[in-house]
């Protein structure tokens, strides 16, 4: 009997366990399948997406993400990613607002103040760009060095007069000063070819206006049609065939004057070029240096 | 018995935690399909892209690319649509997630005119023996790959074959049988000049050109009667060859372009007017 009792009391006490055990899985399950629900809108998660989609060069996503992000919490360097995102799909008057609300107290201030001056000087308003140029670098922070940088090449760029090649050169290294030393001499003694002298070439020796223009396939035509057109005339007018001489000669003067005209144009098509290949190779130049901005490292 | 049950306890927090982890997930593909439903693509591929984000184990991989690809498409982007359903043949599980992704990667080429890499893909398809069934399917695509690239003759053949579709197999037709050889145009410009022009309906061109030939071949021909050889080299090669050669070039230029006219109306006719399924 007290077998029977002992065997009973262990069976009811496995039974016991056994239930137990379930309800602890109840209670395990439902607690860890409520976190394994991916909560895709909270806030950190929000952050980690509005990140990946920022590495991802998707930036105008990037910018609704890190939005959402910050009306749940307030954080600067979000706002400055928000700014570079802005910069970065050239939407440089959103860019410029977004920098002017870095506060001074956050880490990425002096970041934003030349970011700031590389938006303003790609939104084109040279007054307000020169002017916050020369504050950063008067203010000797961190930046000023890249702020004197960039003043100085986008300086050349405008039509005023450059300071002395030393001072210009003053704030670039050594690699970045063979660079700008050319663009300085290629400003200030521009290879610039004259309408006068094309024009007073041409008049001597028809299409050597062009050449000197360096537009030689043009210049030769020129000189070939103008010399057949001539002769033409000439021989028509020996040989007394005058209403052929006289459409010939007639032909002969429209090429003699039509190349004069054409050389004065060539040389200033010219110029236009030499400006137009400069200004390129500076802006060129900005870019590759990324507008002397530093690099982050928010994608590492 | 109670070993057993032990066993299964086991289990069933970690299939619970996966359907739970799944149903999330479901949840925000269905949300994102909605919004491509409602035509919201730039909204429906930032969902699509945040579920990729979460997706670690690439559930929904080939979902997400495929339906990303489409809200590309739709917004004619075509590049971008082509890269995602490249991505989607890639994580497709089976047979025919790999040939809807390839038939819309085939259709969007189709859109952006890369007719070239359409008929690679195409052809692929024909090839590989697990479509057989789809045969039809992948002949249509062909057909209207042809009439973008201005094959109208291929593409009546195609689309008369076996009446895979008389309405576009008859459309075909009729365009082929209005346009212009250029070859034609061409040599008979040779023969006589405007001749071409004339064959395109460009009368006044055709004149002109005429008119021009006979008075400068007239004035060449003339000066060397008259033994002025000079004057017949000067004239014959600065103005009856230019304008004998502007003339053959005229006439081909006048059937390119109205081929391109005819073929461009056909097509605004059957974006307009189709009721088919188009690419």
């Amino acid at each position: 009997m007290n077998i029977f009792n002992f065997k009973k009391i262990a069976s009811l006490k496995r039974m016991l366990f056994f239930f137990m055990g379930i309800f602890l899985q109840i209670v395990s399950i439902s607690s860890t399948s409520l976190c394994q629900q991916i909560n895709f809108h909270s806030p950190q998660n929000i952050k980690s997406f509005a990140d990946f989609l920022f590495c991802d060069k998707d930036y105008l996503r990037a910018i609704y993400e890190y939005e959402k992000y910050l009306s749940f919490i307030d954080d600067d360097t979000i706002q400055f990613k928000i700014a570079i995102s802005y910069s970065s799909i050239n939407d440089q008057i959103d860019a410029v607002e977004k920098f002017k609300t870095i506060k001074i107290t956050s880490p990425l201030y002096e970041e934003s103040k030349i970011e700031l001056l590389k938006s303003l000087y790609l939104l084109n308003v040279n007054s307000q760009y020169f002017t916050y140029a020369d504050e950063i670098i008067e203010s000797k922070s961190r930046y000023s060095i890249n702020a004197e940088k960039i003043k100085n090449t986008s300086r050349l760029l405008l039509n005023h007069e450059l300071p002395d090649k030393q001072i210009f050169l003053f704030p670039f290294d050594e690699n970045e000063k063979k660079t700008l030393s050319n663009f300085y001499d290629r400003k200030t003694n521009p290879s610039y070819k004259s309408g006068i002298i094309a024009g007073i070439l041409s008049t001597i020796i028809p299409g050597a206006g062009k050449i000197y223009t360096k537009d030689y396939s043009d210049g030769i035509t020129a000189f070939l049609l103008t010399g057949l057109f001539t002769y033409l005339a000439y021989t028509n007018f020996e040989h007394n065939h005058s209403e052929r001489a006289w459409i010939f000669t007639a032909a002969g003067v429209g090429f003699y004057t039509g190349n004069i005209y054409g050389s004065i144009a060539s040389a200033q098509i010219f110029n236009a070029k030499i400006n137009f290949e400069f200004d390129e190779g500076v802006k060129l130049f900005l870019q590759e240096k990324n507008y002397f901005t530093p690099v982050y490292d928010f994608c590492k | 018995m109670i070993f057993v049950n032990k066993k299964i306890l086991a289990l069933i927090p970690l299939l619970l935690i996966n359907v739970f982890s799944q149903n999330s997930k479901q949840q925000q593909y269905e949300y994102a399909y909605n919004l491509y439903v409602q035509e919201k693509f730039f909204d429906a591929i930032t969902e699509l892209k945040r579920l990729q984000f979460f997706d670690k184990e690439n559930t929904f991989s080939f979902q997400t690319n495929l339906l990303i690809g489409k809200c590309y498409k739709k917004g004619a982007k075509f590049d971008d649509a082509v890269k995602y359903f490249t991505l989607a043949e890639i994580n497709a599980k089976n047979d025919s997630e790999y040939f809807e992704s390839q038939i819309l990667n085939a259709r969007t080429n189709i859109l952006r005119r890369a007719n070239k890499q359409s008929e690679r893909i195409l052809n692929k398809l024909l090839d590989d023996s697990r479509f057989i069934f789809k045969t039809r399917e992948i002949k249509y695509w062909a057909g209207w790959n042809f009439m973008f690239s201005n094959q109208w003759q291929k593409a009546y053949q195609i689309f008369s074959e076996a009446g895979l579709d008389t309405t576009l197999a008859n459309l075909c037709k009729s365009v082929d049988d209005k346009l212009y050889s250029e070859k034609f145009a061409k040599y008979s410009s040779y023969l006589i000049p405007g001749f071409g022009q004339f064959y395109t309906g460009e009368y006044i061109s055709g004149v002109l050109s005429l008119g021009w030939n006979i008075l400068f071949g007239y004035l060449t021909i003339n000066s060397f009667v008259e033994e002025r050889a000079f004057d017949g080299i000067i004239i014959g090669n600065l103005l009856w060859l230019r304008f004998y050669s502007g003339n053959i070039q005229n006439a081909e230029k006048f059937v390119i372009q109205k081929n391109l006219q005819l073929s461009n109306n056909a097509l605004e006719y059957l974006q307009k007017n189709f009721s088919g399924e188009k690419p």
